[in-house]
């Protein structure tokens, strides 16, 4: 490895151990919180739903609960993990040290998209062994997934730069990010809402890319997969973008 | 070539207030460098703005001949910083605070590992190095801060304030420390509140007061411009309190 290597493959793994050294609160409760709802919604409730668009209830939600484990641990672990860094002002050690504005801000985006790949995997592999959870676009799905976890990483690093204080991270996770992806279809189809709920539903990001994991799991979709698609895309690269230039003025980071 | 190079410096926070004001500095390649100057006189700015803490508003700086603002990564190559503030990593142990730095600066692991234990060993931190940083002592904390700066072998050391709140013992040992290290050829900017320290220390001293250098020399030279006794009189002299002498109040007693 050259120089440039070791620096960023050190950011990285930085970002890495420190999710891995509280693993009961990082790994352990999103898998246990996953477990509740698959329990409480799939074993509990499920029976009594009923089929959705022809998918078992519990079939039905647990893409929804792998694209929600993927896109919350992405945005928890970045936001608190740049909040801490800038609180305990440790983060001067690698502000201070010869690494890029684009290098600083792929390895803290990473850590938080790593995290989430690893939450949704075994949420992945917890539900399968439940019940069988089929993969019909996998072409689909693999970017899909890809474009969520990019999005809230960089979501989650765009409010850990922004916020003051331990307060402003739950405030947006509590208060916007929760009810947007509760209301994005998680749990239930939007076209069984009654109006005007359903249109308004139409206006929530959350509830394209619940539509696209869907899709790529199920092969059932209510929204146009290559629009959302495109939309995602384009989203999460003007957050990058948004990010990077953050990075590069140093935007409460840098006096 | 000039360890470090400062050429019309300026400093303007968002609020309007302008730490720096104009500051040029030049320091030689294996001197140690003192930076005196009151609380809020601008030390800080002056070496965040030197190891990208801190964005200038105008002027330059070059460490080593390498543009330390527009062209960085050389200049902060050559730059080790031990901060004011013990600012470690929590979530790691001493041993991973160095290799983690020492990865930051892209030093290969068996480097970093043999660099780790060397230093673990100067500073007595080798029975500790499993521990983690948050639970260290203060003066565990500070000797920790110095060897992080020195694991990726700067050529220029920055000290900002390193020995604040230190036990005597403590304060002899990193004294020693840095005169060993400066002794072998790396240049050394100290910044200090203990004049005692500076007087100890530093070959040259510039005096830092309201954003700009009041002065710069020798304590032998500065005593001799302001035509006081001791470094600490011309220092009260530079920051306008001549009243606060030793000699005053001997007098006064009298």
């Amino acid at each position: 490895m050259n120089t440039r290597q070791i620096r960023f493959f050190t950011l990285v793994r930085r970002e890495v151990t420190r999710f891995f050294k509280i693993k009961r609160q990082t790994l352990g409760a999103p898998l246990l919180e996953t477990f509740l709802y698959i329990s409480v919604f799939g074993a509990a409730l499920g029976s009594r739903v009923g089929a959705l668009h022809g998918y078992e209830y519990i079939v039905f939600v647990v893409p929804g609960l792998i694209m929600m484990a993927w896109a919350t641990n992405a945005f928890a672990n970045n936001s608190s993990s740049l909040l801490q860094q800038k609180f305990q002002r440790s983060i001067d050690d690698q502000l201070s040290s010869p690494a890029s504005p684009l290098e600083l801000l792929l390895a803290f985006s990473l850590g938080g998209f790593l995290r989430g790949l690893i939450v949704a995997t075994l949420t992945f592999v917890a539900a399968s062994l439940l019940v069988d959870i089929p993969v019909e676009h996998v072409l689909v799905l693999l970017p899909s997934l890809f474009l969520v976890g990019l999005f809230f990483a960089q979501l989650g690093v765009l409010i850990g730069l922004r916020a003051e204080q331990f307060d402003d991270v739950s405030f947006y996770q509590t208060f916007v990010l929760q009810p947007l992806i509760f209301l994005g279809g998680v749990f239930y189809s939007a076209s069984l809402l009654p109006e005007p709920f359903e249109t308004l539903t139409r206006f929530n990001p959350v509830y394209y890319m619940i539509g696209l994991v869907r899709y790529g799991f199920l092969g059932y979709s209510e929204t146009n997969i290559a629009l959302s698609l495109l939309f995602l895309t384009a989203a999460a690269s003007v957050l990058f973008a948004v990010n990077l230039r953050l990075f590069m003025i140093g935007y409460r980071l840098r006096a | 070539m000039k360890a470090l190079e400062i050429t019309d410096l300026v400093k303007r926070y968002p609020t309007g207030t302008e730490a720096l004001k104009g500051v040029s500095l030049e320091i030689e390649q294996g001197e140690f460098f003192g930076l005196l100057g009151p609380n809020g006189a601008g030390k800080s700015t002056l070496i965040h703005c030197t190891t990208g803490l801190a964005q200038p508003t105008s002027g330059s700086i070059e460490v080593f001949g390498h543009d330390a603002v527009h062209h960085y990564e050389a200049a902060r190559m050559a730059v080790g910083l031990a901060p004011q503030e013990l600012n470690l990593d929590w979530f790691l142990t001493i041993e991973e605070s160095l290799d983690y730095h020492g990865g930051y600066f892209g030093m290969p692991r068996r480097e970093r590992r043999e660099r780790a234990h060397e230093l673990l060993d100067a500073f007595s931190l080798l029975d500790k190095k499993d521990e983690r940083t948050r639970f260290l002592s203060g003066g565990m904390k500070r000797r920790l801060i110095l060897a992080r700066a020195l694991m990726h072998r700067p050529k220029l050391l920055i000290l900002d304030e390193p020995t604040a709140g230190v036990d005597v013992e403590l304060r002899l040992e990193l004294w020693h420390y840095v005169q060993r290290i400066n002794g072998e050829g790396t240049t050394i900017l100290l910044t200090t509140h203990y004049l005692e320290e500076a007087e100890q220390l530093c070959s040259r001293i510039a005096s830092i007061n309201d954003g700009q250098i009041a002065a710069t020399g020798s304590t032998r030279e500065l005593a001799t411009e302001y035509g006081v006794s001791s470094l600490e009189d011309a220092y009260l002299g530079l920051v306008g309190r001549k009243e606060l002498s030793r000699a005053h109040i001997g007098s006064d007693v009298e």
